[in-house]
């Protein structure tokens, strides 16, 4: 009797946790979850997004993404992107972290205004650097016709930004960078927070020197940190989007060349409406995004060091 | 003597620096500005106007050119929407995890957890076809509830409910008191830094989101501000000064949050090393 109504007990409140999870659950399962498995059944139909039907290609969507050259084009663009703004960004989180690590008055102030572009709507930050960028009135080009060398009296000429296939990927390159480095910054600083400050004194007291310090107590120290912005930035750079978009006005830049995985993947699925190609293309992203969090599961498992 | 000098010598190009940097950063918003008040004419004067003009009819211009109302309407409605959904599945669910006992709780968190690998860039042709089938496509609901979740969320709030002491619970449950009760009466109250965390993030992300909006917005009727925005932007001869008026538009309330709320945001991102 005291048994049964135990076990009622337990089957209540099991039932009970199902219920408070079930909102939550199935909105993930049906957003997220789902959508990331049926993504790849799509990739194998040749569906175009309106009509009812499709048919079933199997590996068809794959083999001609291989002999696509302008996906190609994308790919190599996406991984010019990524190779600049991770490790540069990285670098300049993190020597904006040590210059605001120590403590001087507005230090609050100077990290909010590196922080900020942060969070601010994507969108409006871009449309503020489309005409920074603008060949004709931006005021980059402004500095750039100021750079007059006064000994040979030329001037360098106007550069076409987001006009010019040489320099789009770089002008996309410079807004990321100013609108992501105060996230590693950010996440710079709370990795210093856990450093000891002693051990740096103590280091400084036996001699070493300001670099001595930083190579062989702060740097080895923070190797969990650096290691988790390189993925996170990583799988950012991978997915970038917006900049793409608005800064090249939905064209994806002259003669393609600021073409992104993120773009192209929208461009097939919305603008042409090949929903099974886009979908092949997601699969490489959502495996790319993979990996690296596999990376980062198997390294973060192993000591990156010891305390 | 010469270590003395040295110090403050440090001290004073550390602080330049920073303050040169910070300007540099902060500066995009100033032109945003002083392009936002600019004459026409003025625009390819060199050197450049480096101050506003104060052409304050720039905005009166821009906003009569676009239902800029209908779209601020909009994404207060969409992230206002969202953060609640959020913060009440999040609590739920937080809670189920960090206080009820149920069969397979591990295995079902750590699926939760993995379910945050899946980009959302990678879901968007299935959660397109969803929303067509749905007959979702240009409307609130499309914007809302696909966020509605947040696995973030989520890991917070179980991170902050395994910190309530058990005897709060044991002792509610001796008065007759159920999960749910206490859930609303007691946990929430006690989760409110935790809850306001949540709810910042999701609002930010939900007011900065573009590309699902671009995707499953057709009208004006449901368009959210940023999709607008660039629209806008995309208008044949735009004047800069209209476009920096309408950026400055979109942005002020984010600005604005931000100065108000800079802890909860740099902290909670510090915190959970998230990134949108």
């Amino acid at each position: 009797m005291k048994g049964s109504l135990r076990l009622g007990r337990h089957l209540y409140e099991g039932l009970q946790g199902y219920l408070f999870l079930s909102p939550a659950l199935i909105l993930l399962i049906v957003f997220v979850a789902g959508p990331g498995v049926w993504v790849v059944g799509l990739s194998l139909t040749n569906w175009d997004l309106i009509s009812s039907t499709a048919s079933f290609l199997g590996v068809g969507n794959y083999d001609t993404l291989i002999h696509d050259p302008i996906w190609w084009q994308t790919f190599l663009q996406t991984v010019y992107y990524v190779v600049v703004t991770v490790p540069v960004g990285m670098l300049l989180g993190l020597g904006l972290a040590l210059l605001l690590n120590r403590r001087f008055p507005l230090r609050g102030l100077f990290r909010a205004a590196i922080f900020v572009p942060y969070v601010t709507p994507a969108v409006a930050t871009l449309v503020i650097w489309q005409v920074i960028f603008n060949t004709d009135y931006g005021l980059l080009n402004a500095l750039v016709v100021h750079l007059c060398l006064p000994t040979t009296a030329r001037c360098l000429p106007k550069l076409g930004w987001l006009t010019d296939s040489h320099w789009a990927m770089p002008a996309v390159i410079i807004y990321s960078l100013w609108a992501t480095v105060g996230f590693n910054m950010v996440i710079f600083l709370a990795g210093l927070a856990n450093v000891p400050p002693e051990l740096g004194e103590a280091a400084h007291v036996d001699g070493a020197s300001r670099i001595g310090v930083f190579r062989h107590v702060t740097w080895p120290l923070l190797t969990p940190t650096t290691f988790f912005v390189l993925i996170i930035s990583t799988v950012a750079a991978f997915k970038v989007f917006d900049a793409v978009y608005v800064l090249t006005g939905g064209s994806g830049g002259p003669d393609r060349s600021v073409f992104v995985i993120g773009f192209y993947l929208y461009q097939q699925a919305f603008v042409y409406f090949h929903a099974g190609y886009a979908s092949a293309i997601s699969v490489v992203l959502f495996a790319i995004v993979v990996s690296l969090a596999a990376v980062q599961m198997r390294l973060a498992g192993r000591r990156v060091f010891y305390r | 003597m010469n270590r003395r000098l040295a110090v403050p010598f440090g001290w004073g190009l550390r602080y330049a620096a920073a303050a040169l940097i910070a300007a540099a950063f902060i500066f995009p918003f100033y032109w945003m500005l002083v392009t936002s008040l600019n004459r026409p004419d003025q625009l390819y004067d060199f050197p450049p106007l480096l101050w506003p003009d104060w052409q304050f009819h720039n905005y009166a211009d821009a906003w009569s050119q676009a239902p800029w109302v209908r779209y601020y309407v909009n994404t207060v409605v969409i992230s206002a929407a969202t953060t609640a959904l959020v913060l009440i599945t999040t609590s739920l669910a937080g809670y189920a995890f960090a206080a009820m006992p149920f069969p397979g709780k591990a295995l079902l968190f750590g699926f939760v957890l993995a379910i945050y690998m899946v980009p959302t860039e990678v879901t968007i042709v299935p959660n397109y076809i969803t929303m067509s089938t749905l007959g979702w496509v240009d409307s609130y609901q499309a914007q809302i509830v696909p966020f509605g979740a947040s696995v973030f969320g989520i890991f917070l709030m179980r991170q902050f409910f395994l910190t309530l002491p058990t005897d709060l619970w044991e002792a509610a449950q001796l008065d007759g008191c159920s999960h749910l009760r206490f859930l609303r009466s007691i946990a929430v109250p006690l989760a409110r830094p935790a809850l306001v965390t949540v709810g910042l993030f999701n609002f930010v992300a939900a007011w900065n989101a573009f590309l699902w909006p671009l995707i499953v917005t057709q009208t004006q009727t449901y368009r959210p501000l940023q999709v607008a925005l660039a629209v806008f932007s995309q208008t044949d001869d735009q004047q800069p000064m209209l476009l920096a008026a309408g950026a400055l538009m979109t942005t002020l309330p984010i600005l604005i949050l931000f100065l108000f709320a800079q802890r909860q945001l740099v902290g909670g991102i510090a915190a959970t090393g998230i990134r949108g």
